[in-house]
């Protein structure tokens, strides 16, 4: 019988996982070992260790099912993998640039990304779209908020 | 219970002249739109319009305070259905089930099941208030830490049943909530996990965490379709369908009532309200439904519970205040910063003396609720439109909006990064079949637990268990919940096995 594999994004997560819990647990450790600090640390690192071996030897045992990893679904992770990038870089862009033009150019970038074919629409709705959440939005914020042109 | 000479005082306030209602329509509108904007929050809206109160008498300026509050409830409810994001922590079952609706085409029925279940449970949640506020009130002074813990669990156990795929990847999303929960100063401060970054002090920020995992995460895997719903004969805003799904509410009287007093009843309890409310009225109405597996694929009933739950824990939100002058959270503590202003104290002696106005609030509110209902029909015709329109403009619009109400919450960059962070893990997570919402459960309801725990163990001197045998209510909570989710279930399993193992 063949059995089943782990996808490289599962793999990822459950690394991702293990490595939080295991830096949570550790930096826990390290500030105060009384029971006061570690009663919810503690058990729930053990459980998620415990989780991940058996999520792991459920995956590898199973029987293996047909692969789904089509060249179209490979280029779907990595379309969304380059939104989520993009979606980043605009976070850290907001305070660092300014709201309104990293807005302005993640809504138009995004748009396109995201399958517009339109030439003239997509810059036009960002600009639309940014003037209303910094002149709208904006003005409900009780902080205040770099922009860079508006 | 009702002091009927108050009574007829407090309908004289109300009804001799309409000035105290002026201000209820704006605040039940400003309270739809911070509710329905991500990251503008119930608390923060009623902060900013707390200054205009100044100059209103002290029932003028209540009503417009809680429209404000129970406008927000209901607003966070909308975008929960329509873009699975959460206004706040009380709504994020109703995403569980409304969201799934609304990409099935039923996003009438489902704003109209949400808005019914709303207005139901506030009136209830209200009721409960006006005929038992001061059972209640001694019930809250009665609520101690291991109380907390019971009714935190209670919420916990949730996670256990929210799973895609298998329990142990529900299990283990809900684990690592927990975990994340962890990162911070810890209740006893000691600080744990904070890499040196200043803005991880305090944890990490449940809301734009929640804004990430939920909205974020799904609105990239959105990217490739063309409109949110995919048919486009169900796409049109139908009122004929919204009161469909209005007259829906009312198959599930059993959900409705039960979501209501779960509601009311957790709501009372100040520190935990309407973000624990809302879980545990859908885990209970989860366990109980004859149609379990429909649950978190949009089942109506599972939008009915939640609803109900977190609209319903308003008016017992307001008993604390009201009876104890205690807040039970950020918006009802910006109610006590106006009771200031008007040089007015909560608590029992506000209850003797000024029962004509403790009525009073009480009755405006449950006009409010109707009047919501007015209102809240006239307005989803517009908020429903949403689903008009293109996803290539849909997504990026949203997820700008997502990374704004990160900042609107924290004030920092750490705001939006937080929302950015928990976007890629959401993602990935629902590329592998991970159920995301036990993650926000065990990031809400971790910090609060490990809280109560160590004052439980402090207070009793490290005996809880001996210590739970001198809390009758505890006690009575706990045993209640493990009949709830160990004897329920094999009763249920039982039967089935009886009934199989009989001849035909």
């Amino acid at each position: 019988m063949v059995t089943g594999k782990i996808s490289a994004t599962h793999a990822f997560l459950l690394g991702l996982v293990l490595a939080i819990a295991g830096f949570i647990t550790w930096s826990a450790t390290q500030a105060s070992t009384t029971l006061n600090n570690l009663v919810v640390v503690a058990p729930t690192a053990i459980i998620i260790g415990l989780l991940s071996i058996g999520i792991v030897a459920k995956t590898l045992l199973k029987p293996a099912t047909e692969p789904s990893s089509s060249s179209t679904d490979k280029s779907s992770i990595w379309s969304d993998i380059l939104l989520l990038a993009g979606f980043s870089a605009f976070c850290f862009a907001l305070t660092n640039v300014g709201f309104d033009v990293a807005t302005f150019v993640f809504v138009w970038v995004g748009v396109l990304m995201c399958g517009s074919k339109g030439k003239w629409q997509p810059p036009l709705y960002a600009l639309v779209f940014t003037v209303f959440l910094v002149k709208g939005f904006g003005s409900l914020f009780p902080y205040p908020m770099t922009t860079l042109v508006l | 219970m009702i002091d009927q000479f108050a009574l007829s005082q407090a309908f004289t306030l109300l009804f001799t002249d309409l000035s105290p209602w002026l201000w209820v329509i704006p605040g039940l509108l400003i309270g739809l739109i911070f509710g329905s904007i991500p990251g503008l929050q119930i608390s923060m809206a009623m902060a900013v319009f707390l200054p205009v109160t100044f100059g209103m008498d002290f029932l003028q300026a209540m009503l417009f305070l809680t429209a404000i509050f129970t406008g927000g409830a209901y607003g966070g409810g909308v975008t929960a259905i329509l873009m699975n994001i959460p206004g706040s922590s009380s709504s994020i079952a109703t995403a569980f089930d409304g969201y799934p609706m609304a990409r099935k085409g039923q996003h009438n029925e489902a704003l109209g099941l949400g808005l019914c279940a709303s207005v139901v449970g506030a009136f209830v949640g209200y009721s409960l208030l006006m005929l038992l506020i001061n059972p209640l009130a001694a019930f809250v002074l009665k609520i101690g830490p291991l109380e907390m813990v019971v009714v935190v669990l209670w919420g916990l156990t949730l996670i256990a049943t929210l799973n895609d795929s298998s329990m142990a990847k529900g299990l283990m999303a809900g684990f690592l909530g927990l975990m994340l929960s962890q990162i911070g100063m810890s209740t006893t401060g000691i600080m744990r996990t904070t890499i040196g970054n200043p803005y991880l002090l305090d944890g990490i920020p449940v809301v734009p965490a929640m804004i990430g995992i939920f909205a974020a995460s799904e609105l990239l895997r959105l990217r490739g379709s063309s409109f949110l719903v995919q048919n486009e004969a169900q796409r049109n805003i139908s009122f004929a369908l919204i009161l469909k799904g209005v007259g829906q509410t009312f198959r599930h009287p059993g959900t409705l009532l039960r979501g209501s007093l779960i509601g009311a009843v957790i709501g009372a309890i100040p520190g935990v309200g309407s973000s624990v409310a809302n879980l545990v009225s859908y885990g209970e109405a989860k366990r109980t439904s004859k149609t379990p597996e429909a649950f978190g694929k949009g089942a109506p009933e599972g939008v009915v519970a939640a609803e109900s739950a977190n609209s319903s824990s308003e008016g017992g939100s307001m008993t604390a205040l009201l009876a104890l002058g205690i807040p039970g959270g950020a918006a009802t503590a910006v109610l006590l910063a106006a009771f200031s202003f008007h040089n007015i104290i909560g608590g029992p002696s506000f209850i003797r003396d000024q029962t004509d106005i403790v009525y009073s609030i009480i009755l405006g509110n449950l006009g409010q609720v109707v009047l919501l209902a007015f209102l809240g029909l006239l307005s989803l015709r517009l908020l429903g439109m949403v689903v008009r329109v293109p996803l290539a403009y849909l997504v990026p619009s949203v997820l700008a909006m997502c990374a704004w109400g990160g900042y609107g919450i924290t004030g920092t960059i750490a705001g939006p990064l937080t929302v950015a962070a928990f976007a890629g893990l959401g993602w990935l997570m629902r590329q592998n079949n991970y159920p995301v919402a036990a993650t926000v459960i065990g990031l809400l309801l971790g910090r609060m637990m490990e809280g109560e725990v160590v004052r439980t163990l402090q207070v009793s001197g490290g005996r809880p268990f001996e210590y739970m045998m001198e809390r009758p209510i505890a006690l009575a909570l706990f045993i209640i919940m493990l009949l709830v989710l160990i004897g329920a279930p094999a009763l249920k399993a039982f039967r089935s096995r009886r009934a199989s193992h009989e001849p035909n």
